[in-house]
């Protein structure tokens, strides 16, 4: 029987992404932490690093972790890992929220629990980059999408150890830092290769190559492709550069941020241009609900992007700044990320019930499993709050703020219990559905019951670069 | 004869869909050739639309399953190519 190449983890992934969104999204809810509290106050920290580490970065790992082995047809490197990273970094992220919740003297708890959350994060995310990289660099030529990922592994690697170095000095145990001021200079930079490099350059990536396959579209000319990763790398390496500055005795000011920001900008518009004309000359006619999901995603991006190097010119201050971080961080990768969550979790749970009755008789598309308009619904709500949040941060409306979540929130479950709703097969006919035993599980797919296919080196001679 | 032991494993292939589009592997331009010898036996060559395809064990599962049912096939072989590499200008217009 032939195996479908599924990453036995990646729902856990996702489920543990969600929870940790949702947490974040009630914490907005109920007030705490900016605009309430100061921007790198404790309490905004909390939020901050529940949303990125929590929700992005765990559901960017859970996703690469599937698609990575399927794009360079290898098998992941050491898969056992996946388990262990998914615990470490979960546990990392609980221990370094609960030290800023200490810091900002919620409960009286040991400082240590930063550096002890920050060191969990840090072995959670070389173990993944191991995974990742070692899977990549199996496959020769180094094709253009890997690069991408390539690159922002590194930016996750100088993200983790610039965290970590924070953590031990938010802790008091900072003495061996000497005198650089890593923080509160670091902190921008430290932000952009996360948010920029991490999850933005390999969202840049990979979306490149599976948009190409969800719609059926040609593929993008390297010569419009490789413009963008040169941009990007060359305005994160200037945010590495602004993070290491303090050691050099250099004092990087908002000037570097804006010279790394332009740079960005730049790859933003060309991948842009690169994003539009694959929707324009897809042969998929009819867009999918992670496609038509997406669009507001993108516009998210091109605005916020657009408009924060000129905030930080104009000193426009924290609401300002706060409210296209926001835009960014929730209407783009947060968007892009609920939306191809639905393409995946369908795609892989249809994997693992029908695929092996392809051919014998009839059987659900893919798209079958989705509720639909239920689910574009739920979206739409998810983007009004972020559109409605987006504002009351500009406005520095707290309560403004506080309902716009609300509404993200109401979004966002509605999108988790679809997401449950296509795991439990809920849109397909009873008789369509296989018996009980043999249905997909939630949290984990039947990959162990399955011998791994991913690999055809057999018939793949010639690798395309 | 193989001709049309060609055209028969060819109208079978068309019920192998694919989940995505729900649309048949010939008219996605997926089958690149199919060669009957006299003795019954066929040979399919076939690609995916990407290299990797997690679907790639299923579908040359499907695509032999489907031509082994038509009556007259002694034996199957399905060989997978990427070259030349699917293109979405290959999909038959709908």
């Amino acid at each position: 029987m032939p195996m479908a190449s599924l990453s036995r983890w990646t729902m856990s992934y996702f489920a543990a992404a969600l929870a940790f969104l949702l947490a974040a999204e009630a914490l907005a809810v109920a007030g705490i932490g900016y605009p309430a509290a100061g921007l790198g106050e404790p309490a905004t920290l909390v939020l901050v690093h529940l949303v990125a580490v929590g929700w992005l970065s765990l559901a960017m790992a859970g996703a690469l972790l599937q698609f990575v082995p399927v794009l360079v047809s290898r098998p992941l490197a050491f898969p056992q890992l996946a388990l262990p990273v998914l615990a470490a970094l979960a546990a990392g992220l609980i221990l370094l929220s609960t030290g800023f919740a200490t810091l900002a003297g919620w409960i009286d708890a040991p400082l240590d629990l930063l550096p002890l959350g920050g060191a969990a994060l840090l072995s959670g995310l070389t173990l993944l980059g191991l995974m990742l990289a070692a899977t990549l660099l199996n496959a020769r030529p180094i094709a253009l999408f890997a690069r991408f990922v390539l690159v922002g592994l590194a930016c996750l690697a100088a993200t983790a150890m610039s965290g970590a170095a924070f953590t031990t000095l938010l802790s008091g145990r900072g003495g061996w830092l000497g005198h650089v001021a890593l923080l509160p200079d670091g902190l921008p930079f430290h932000a952009l290769l996360g948010l920029g490099g991490w999850l933005g350059l390999i969202a840049f990536g990979v979306s490149y190559r599976l948009f190409v396959m969800f719609m059926m579209a040609p593929e993008p000319p390297a010569r419009g492709v490789r413009p963008v990763l040169l941009l990007a790398s060359l305005g994160l390496g200037l945010a590495f550069a602004g993070l290491a500055a303090p050691f050099a005795g250099i004092e990087p000011g908002a000037t570097w941020i804006v010279a790394a920001l332009i740079m960005l900008v730049l790859a933003s518009l060309l991948y842009g241009r690169g994003i539009l004309a694959l929707y324009s000359a897809r042969r998929r006619k009819a867009l999918e609900i992670n496609m038509l999901a997406s669009i507001p995603a993108f516009a998210a991006l091109a605005l916020g992007l657009a408009l924060l190097p000129v905030a930080v010119v104009a000193h426009a201050g924290d609401g300002s700044i706060a409210a296209l971080v926001f835009l960014v961080v929730f209407g783009w990768l947060g968007g892009l990320t609920l939306a191809q969550l639905v393409k995946i979790v369908s795609f892989m749970t249809w994997l693992e019930t029908y695929a092996p009755r392809l051919g014998r008789g009839p059987a659900p598309r893919v798209g079958d499993l989705v509720a639909m308009p239920r689910t574009g619904w739920w979206f739409l709500l998810y983007y009004a709050g972020v559109a409605f949040g987006t504002a009351a941060l500009a406005m520095e409306a707290t309560g403004g703020f506080r309902s716009s979540m609300a509404i993200g929130l109401a979004g966002t479950i509605g999108i988790a219990a679809e997401l449950v709703h296509i795991r439990r097969l809920s849109q397909i006919k009873a008789a369509d559905r296989p018996p009980a035993h043999e249905r997909p599980r939630l949290f984990a797919a039947r990959a162990e019951e399955r011998r791994p296919d991913h690999v055809h080196t057999g018939t793949i001679a010639h690798p395309r670069a | 004869m193989s001709t049309n032991l060609e055209r028969l494993v060819e109208i079978a292939l068309r019920d192998v869909l694919d989940p995505e589009m729900g649309r048949s592997i010939i008219d996605l331009g997926l089958i690149y050739a199919i060669a009957a010898a006299p003795d019954g036996s066929v040979a399919i060559t076939m690609t995916t639309t990407t290299r990797g395809c997690p679907l790639t064990g299923f579908l040359k599962e499907a695509v032999a399953f489907a031509a082994g049912a038509v009556e007259g096939v002694t034996g199957v072989t399905v060989t997978l190519t990427y070259e030349p590499a699917w293109e979405p200008a290959m999909v038959a217009a709908e």
